[in-house]
């Protein structure tokens, strides 16, 4: 499926911002079943720098810095994308969660196939004893890895409720886990804490999905939003999507964006501003099927 | 051949008799037969022509000076607390030449080892790729910076190590922690070593012990060498005066003569970073950084952090040395690696590791848990990194970050699940290596070390007054620095008690320090100042060292907060002075001191507690009682220690004497708890202690301080203060009716107050007349006192400095300075003080009291305003729909 993907950030400030320096992953990644036909990113006002790189997972990464005041900020990403069907994967064909650790002990270059950084927690993928509780709940002894990945996506879905007003973007994974409730963000931690907390390697992945109006309903413009789900690694099958917001295995109707340890590696859009005072940020993002 | 040993005999038996090593633990001092080790001969020749009191004496000189210098007191701790946290013994650690090589060479091979280390976890990671470093003890540790991955320093990422090494009981040294983040506290053993030569200097040089001066200024010529340009600016990076590291930054900034300089007062534009100046924005050429590497770019790392600036994090990929050391260095620091450098000194050195590690294992791997869990009491469980802090502050026990232990109470839960961050370390005992007793000697007084040091405390108490030696377990840190010839070591080190009971770590509950001989190293390096006589002019400090506004913002209050205390305490005096009289004269100008404390107190509500119809002496009591006792935001103690704390922020600014005569100025020293039946002279006492203290300061000020815009702002702030103090006591004490029998009281108090009494005398020998006392105190520029004298010497400065010249248009600053000015030149001194009618005085008065404030906002406005506010962080989440 291709499609036409674009997200447009807008940010106005109640007073003027002297100076300010963003930092964005905001440009899909090319991969086997992820080709990046057309790509555009525009930020006004012009900024003073531009600095476009690669991080240390393989993500496209801008830089901007703007030097000159400004009272509105405008973010224009734009892309073709084309995505594949994800491969039918048998879950139950993989070895136990135990003996990931091993296969990873046994097998030191993950460093080199870029595994392991994403094995232990992180900030914001601590454990508590709660949380490595629920965690085994999917994996009694002996279960296969992505088959217990596919519960956990499917008890998140369940047992925690859809609420943006719950949590914000510095509500601790405790809480959260308390509340049982969250957005897709907080659901990626709760599940990158569990899997982690049992030594099976998983990283957040940031990106977008496909929404579907209601029945009978037109699409409305700018009403697709970026997203978060999880990628669990096992030595059979290498990397493995899960959503457990939407409690499935991505196929085509999901873009990626960026690979992270955790939210912080990959925020689409981060930035610290001299001034500004308070802001409204608008975000507008449409992903269209092109067929 | 007799004498010789007598001799020893002799120094022996005065010095160390009673000293008393443990049995079967190494000793420095003396050998397995209980003879003073050759080495330490001099050293206890010239101890021991020394009475026990002249030695308890010279004891106390060092100890005086730790606390005058200001390392005994970390700069923001409570100035009340009176315990005495820095010792520094007077018995020094001393090293054979033999014994040093050996040290050196070993620490010299660490800083090659993790510098070949760090280029491999920032490049190509290969050590981590075959296994030779789990790759887990490196991504579980959260000071692995990956946006710093790939980025390659032209010398290495290390240009600074340090390394805490202790004897085992054995004798054998063996390395207990190792700091590649940061200096690591080299200003601790710098000031170790001035104050200690201060009172031993002669035995040092007598005993042919090596200087440090060579090695600062190799590190000196390496940090210029780096920045590929003569006269860089160069800046070291501190947290700031909270942290427990603070006087070691300032201390070795002042040395090396970098600015100190905070996260606040940098900005990147581009790839470069600036320093906010006076003069606007300066590039900075080199930052030596003493701030953790994850909270330098709230940026690209850690988003929590505002240590160093926005951007650094590119500038340094586009100028890989700017920060030294590299950021992400603290890898290394982290405690597992031990058990791995043995392997990897052989891989990527070719030689075998010649210091040991402290017997150590890393959690993350399975057989080390086996072996802790299977004998759980043999093992201290220790966070694997801990990041630096103050020497002697090690981190004990299961001490684990973001409160895992408390989410997995027991120890295999915890180990289990944090393994990767956590080592496992067994005890070895520590040598041992004198200490004076008595003074201060923390273990032997702690009852620690008493069982087996018995002998030592007794013979101290024998010879009365303390001076015995006793024997202290002891580990010590010793610093190495990169230069384009390779790593050179410190030809000293800062050298601690620790307590053996516990880690393996450089711990100490108090810290008990003692400087670190270093002796015979042949060709001593000439001494060679670093104070390059340039940096000492006027003119250079203008064109190159530009003044950051922050600091200029601290030395503008600096001046204030000196004035207001100088202030509070004359009209104390003078107030409590006529307390003192008042059973001789009933006009004696107590109303006047009633009204000018009262004015004081005007916006403190505990004043309204006093009764309007108290007697003028009780009123005066009770206000004084006030600004004496410590409670009242406007009183002395308050003022004092803000003086103190402003002071501080700005230590690299003052000489040692200023610091020396600030911390005999503490509010501690004048608060009181006042008793109105003991009288006040003790007061008044102690007042003018204080007032002499402050002359002192202002003296050293005056004398010594260049007259650069840092001497602008803080005289600046005196002259407002001052100002603003004088129109202050005169509209409270004159504007007001006055009944003629008090005026010639009230005149003598204001003539006092304002520190003009005996200029008037030598002027007029007549009985103070307002005429002529309001002509010498507000319109003649020629006495230093006088407001228009204040404010001729504020538009003065004002023009002085940079950004004042706008094209025509005068700025703010200037055309309000002018303006009180001229209210006060166009002023008739014959309608000030007219009889009957005050209003003219009242509304010159009024008018000054409010422009000198907006005066003050003004050139907050224009000089201090690129102090910014905190850069503000805005983060988008991710918000799909359900």
């Amino acid at each position: 499926m291709r499609y036409s993907l674009t997200h447009k950030t807008t940010y106005r400030y109640s007073s003027p911002v002297a100076q300010s320096h963003h930092l964005m992953h905001l440009t899909p990644r090319q991969l086997d079943r992820q080709r990046i036909i057309h790509h555009a990113l525009s930020v006004k006002p012009q900024p003073a720098a531009r600095i476009e790189r690669q991080d240390y997972f393989g993500n496209s990464v801008l830089l901007v810095a703007i030097e000159t005041a400004h009272n509105d900020l405008v973010i224009d990403m734009r892309s073709t994308v084309e995505v594949q069907p994800a491969h039918t994967i048998d879950v139950a064909a993989c070895r136990p969660w135990e003996r990931v650790a091993d296969a990873i002990a046994a097998r030191p270059q993950a460093v080199e196939i870029g595994v392991a950084p994403f094995l232990p927690p992180t900030r914001l993928t601590t454990p508590t004893h709660d949380i490595v509780d629920y965690a085994r709940g999917s994996f009694p002894q002996g279960t296969p890895v992505l088959a217990g990945a596919l519960d956990l996506t499917r008890r998140i879905n369940e047992d925690f409720t859809f609420d943006a007003t719950a949590t914000d973007v510095s509500t601790p994974l405790v809480e959260m886990f308390a509340k049982r409730a969250g957005v897709c963000q907080d659901f990626s931690h709760l599940f990158l804490a569990c899997v982690r907390a049992l030594h099976i390697p998983a990283r957040y992945v940031s990106g977008y999905i496909l929404t579907h109006p209601p029945p009978g309903r037109p699409r409305l413009a700018g009403a697709d939003a970026s997203h978060a789900w999880v990628s669990v690694w096992t030595p059979e099958f290498g990397w493995v999507d899960f959503d457990p917001t939407n409690n499935l295995m991505p196929g085509e109707e999901h873009v990626v964006a960026a690979y992270g340890r955790d939210f912080d590696d990959v925020s689409p859009i981060s930035g610290i501003l001299l001034g500004g005072n308070e802001h409204t940020v608008t975000v507008a993002v449409d992903m269209v099927p092109l067929g | 051949m007799g004498t010789g040993a007598q001799r020893h005999k002799e120094i022996e038996h005065t010095l160390a008799s009673g000293y008393a090593p443990r049995p079967g633990v190494f000793d420095e001092f003396v050998d397995a037969a209980g003879v003073v080790r050759p080495h330490w001969r001099p050293l206890v020749e010239a101890l021991s022509v020394l009475s026990p009191s002249g030695l308890a004496q010279r004891a106390e000189r060092i100890n005086k000076r730790v606390r005058d210098i200001g390392i005994a007191n970390d700069a923001f701790s409570d100035p009340n607390e009176a315990d005495q946290p820095w010792h520094l013994d007077l018995m020094p650690l001393i090293f054979d030449a033999a014994t040093w090589r050996e040290l050196a060479a070993g620490v010299e091979q660490r800083a090659r080892l993790y510098q070949a280390i760090l280029a491999d976890i920032y490049g190509p990671q290969k050590l981590i790729e075959r296994g030779l470093v789990p790759h887990e003890l490196v991504f579980a540790d959260r000071t692995f910076l990956p946006p710093c991955h790939g980025i390659v320093p032209p010398g290495g990422h290390l240009q600074f190590y340090a390394c805490d090494v202790a004897r085992g009981a054995d004798g054998r040294w063996r390395v207990i922690d190792s700091h590649a983040e940061t200096m690591a506290g080299i200003g601790f053993a710098l000031a170790n070593r001035m104050t200690h030569t201060h009172v031993l200097g002669g035995v040092f040089r007598a005993a042919g012990a090596t200087r440090l001066a060579g090695y600062f200024q190799s590190m000196q010529d390496a940090l210029t060498t780096q920045c590929g340009r003569p006269d860089p600016r160069m800046a070291l990076l501190t947290p700031g005066p909270h942290h427990s590291d603070y006087f070691s930054h300032a201390y070795i900034a002042r040395y090396l003569g970098h600015l100190l300089v905070e996260g606040g007062d940098m900005r990147s534009v581009g790839d470069h970073v600036f320093l906010k100046t006076l003069e606007g924005l300066k590039p900075i050429d080199l930052i030596v950084r003493c701030v953790e590497g994850a909270f330098a770019d709230p940026l690209e790392l850690d988003p929590r952090g505002g240590l160093g600036c926005v951007g650094l994090v590119e500038a340094v990929r586009k100028t890989p040395n700017l920060v030294v050391n590299a950021l992400g260095t603290a890898i290394v620091e982290n405690r597992g690696f031990g058990g791995y450098l043995a392997r990897l000194s052989e891989e990527l050195l070719g030689e075998p590791l010649a210091l040991w590690e402290a017997p150590r294992w890393w959690l993350g791997d399975a057989k080390a848990r086996d072996l802790v869990l299977a004998e759980p009491g043999r093992f201290v469980i220790r966070a694997a990194q801990e990041g630096t802090g103050r020497p002697g502050r090690a981190e004990l026990g299961r001490k684990l970050a973001d409160g895992e232990a408390s989410a997995f109470a027991n120890l295999k839960g915890t180990i289990e699940m944090f393994g990767a961050r956590l080592v496992a370390e067994e005890p070895v005992g520590f040598a041992t290596t004198p200490a004076l007793a008595g003074h201060g000697a923390g273990y032997a007084a702690n009852g620690h070390a008493a069982g087996v040091n018995g002998a030592g405390v007794n013979g101290a108490g024998v010879n009365g007054a303390g001076a015995g030696l006793v024997a202290e377990p002891y580990a010590v840190r010793l610093f190495a620095c990169a230069t384009p010839g390779g790593f050179i070591v410190m030809p000293g080190g800062l050298a601690m008690t620790v307590d053996d009971q516990r880690a393996v770590a450089l711990s100490a509950a108090r810290a008990q320090t003692r400087d670190v001989w270093v002796l015979g190293e042949g060709g001593e390096t000439p001494f060679k100042s670093l104070w390059r006589p340039a940096i000492e002019t006027a003119a250079i400090e203008r064109s190159q060292r530009a003044l950051q506004s922050r600091v200029a913002d601290n030395l503008f209050w600096l001046g204030r907060y000196a004035e207001r205390a100088d202030w509070l305490m004359r009209v104390l005096r003078s107030s409590l002075n006529r307390l003192e009289e008042e059973a001789a004269a009933a006009n004696n100008g107590l109303q006047s001191a009633r009204r000018s404390l009262a004015r004081i107190l005007a916006r403190d509500a505990k004043a309204a507690t006093i009764d309007p119809a108290a007697t003028d002496a009780a009123a005066v009591l009770a206000m004084a009682g006030l600004l004496l006792d410590g409670t009242s935001g406007y009183g002395l103690p308050g003022t004092l220690d803000a003086l103190h704390r402003t002071a501080s922020q700005t230590r690299d600014r003052l000489s040692l004497e200023v610091w020396r005569t600030l911390n005999t100025l503490r509010g501690e020293a004048l608060r009181f708890e006042f008793n109105p039946t003991a009288g006040v002279g003790d007061v008044l006492d102690r007042i003018d202690e204080g007032l002499a203290g402050i002359a002192a300061f202002n003296g050293l000020m005056h004398e010594n301080m260049t007259r650069n815009f840092g001497w602008s702002f803080i005289d600046m702030g005196r002259r407002l203060e001052r100002g603003f103090s004088l129109c202050e006591a005169i509209d409270a004490m004159f504007t007001n009716r006055i009944e003629p029998a008090q005026e010639t009281p009230a005149l003598i108090y204001l003539l006092e107050v304002g520190d003009s009494f005996i200029t008037y005398r030598s002027r007029y020998r007549l009985d103070p007349m307002l005429h002529l006392v309001l002509d010498l105190l507000l319109l003649d520029e020629t006495n230093p006192r006088s407001l228009a004298y204040q404010l001729a010497a504020l538009s003065r400065h004002l023009e002085s400095l940079p950004q004042a010249k706008q094209g025509t248009v005068l700025p703010e600053e200037r055309r309000l300075a002018l303006a009180l000015r001229t209210a006060i030149q166009l002023s008739e001194v014959a309608d000030l003080s007219k009889v009957a009618d005050r209003r003219q005085l009242g509304s010159l008065m009024h008018y000054q009291l409010e422009t000198l404030p907006s005066l003050s906002d003004a050139i907050t406005r224009r000089y201090f305003s690129l102090t910014d506010d905190a850069p503000k962080r805005v983060i988008m989440r991710t918000e799909p729909s359900p």
